[in-house]
């Protein structure tokens, strides 16, 4: 089935990679949005949990809110980041679900993955791994997750019902989803909607 | 569209001012643009 977007989503992706690659390579650059223990101090995230975390975990963190506000992780769940970035929200996870779960981050950029690997290697986690896919389809089989967590991700999708569908698809009868994500209180017109420049700006 | 595909238990937590003091606060502020926690079921 054919799906109108509002924009190209591949040259969505395009623009989201160029961006974030940015924010990977350079996490202490100049950007619109806050990154690192600044932000996650912002959001509310426990102070303890990042403290803890050296700086290569956190300092390209560039998330909108705390998908862990509304429901704490259970010990032993089994959770997918959809969009995982440097690993942050993963990191997270991994300590709140505990050795006995397991994290799966998913994440299109090659160089988010090497950073978030390097930081679970330095912070000894063997509970969680990195895979390179989409949002909109993810290397996790059918039904794997107890959770699917997601920050900042979704709004930057062209085709949000196709990414949610997947997000079905990889959670368990019963599994939560908790994500964060940004929403606008006014419309927004549909030139601005339609420029893809703006979707990152 | 959450509940289209059949998520149930839907909940939005409160608003964070995310790009509040950022460099794209003034876009942001022009939409209202905040982030939210969202909660959601996929039913057992």
């Amino acid at each position: 089935m054919t799906v109108q977007t509002p924009v190209d989503p591949a040259a969505l992706r395009d623009e989201v990679k160029s961006k974030y690659r940015e924010v990977a390579t350079n996490p202490h650059g100049s950007y619109h949005f806050h990154t690192g223990r600044r932000l996650a101090r912002r959001l509310g995230y426990d102070d303890a949990v990042v403290d803890a975390m050296p700086d290569g975990a956190v300092e390209s963190f560039a998330g909108v809110a705390n998908p862990f506000a509304l429901r704490a992780l259970q010990r032993a769940e089994k959770v997918v980041d959809a969009g995982s970035g440097a690993g942050f929200d993963c990191f997270v996870a991994a300590q709140q679900v505990g050795p006995e779960g397991r994290v799966a981050g998913v994440d299109m950029l090659p160089e988010m993955l090497d950073r978030s690997r390097t930081a679970a290697a330095q912070m000894g986690l063997r509970h969680v791994e990195f895979r390179e896919g989409l949002i909109e389809d993810m290397p996790i089989e059918d039904g794997w997750a107890d959770v699917v967590v997601s920050n900042g991700v979704i709004n930057l999708c062209a085709d949000k019902r196709r990414a949610f569908e997947e997000i079905w698809r990889v959670l368990r009868p019963g599994g939560w989803l908790q994500f964060a994500d940004i929403a606008n209180g006014k419309p927004v017109p549909e030139a601005a909607v339609a420029n893809i420049d703006l979707w990152t700006a | 569209m959450l509940q289209e595909i059949g998520f149930g238990a839907i909940r939005i937590g409160d608003a964070v001012d995310t790009f509040g003091d950022a460099g794209g606060e003034k876009n942001a502020r022009q939409f209202e643009v905040y982030g939210y926690p969202f909660l959601a079921q996929k039913p057992g």
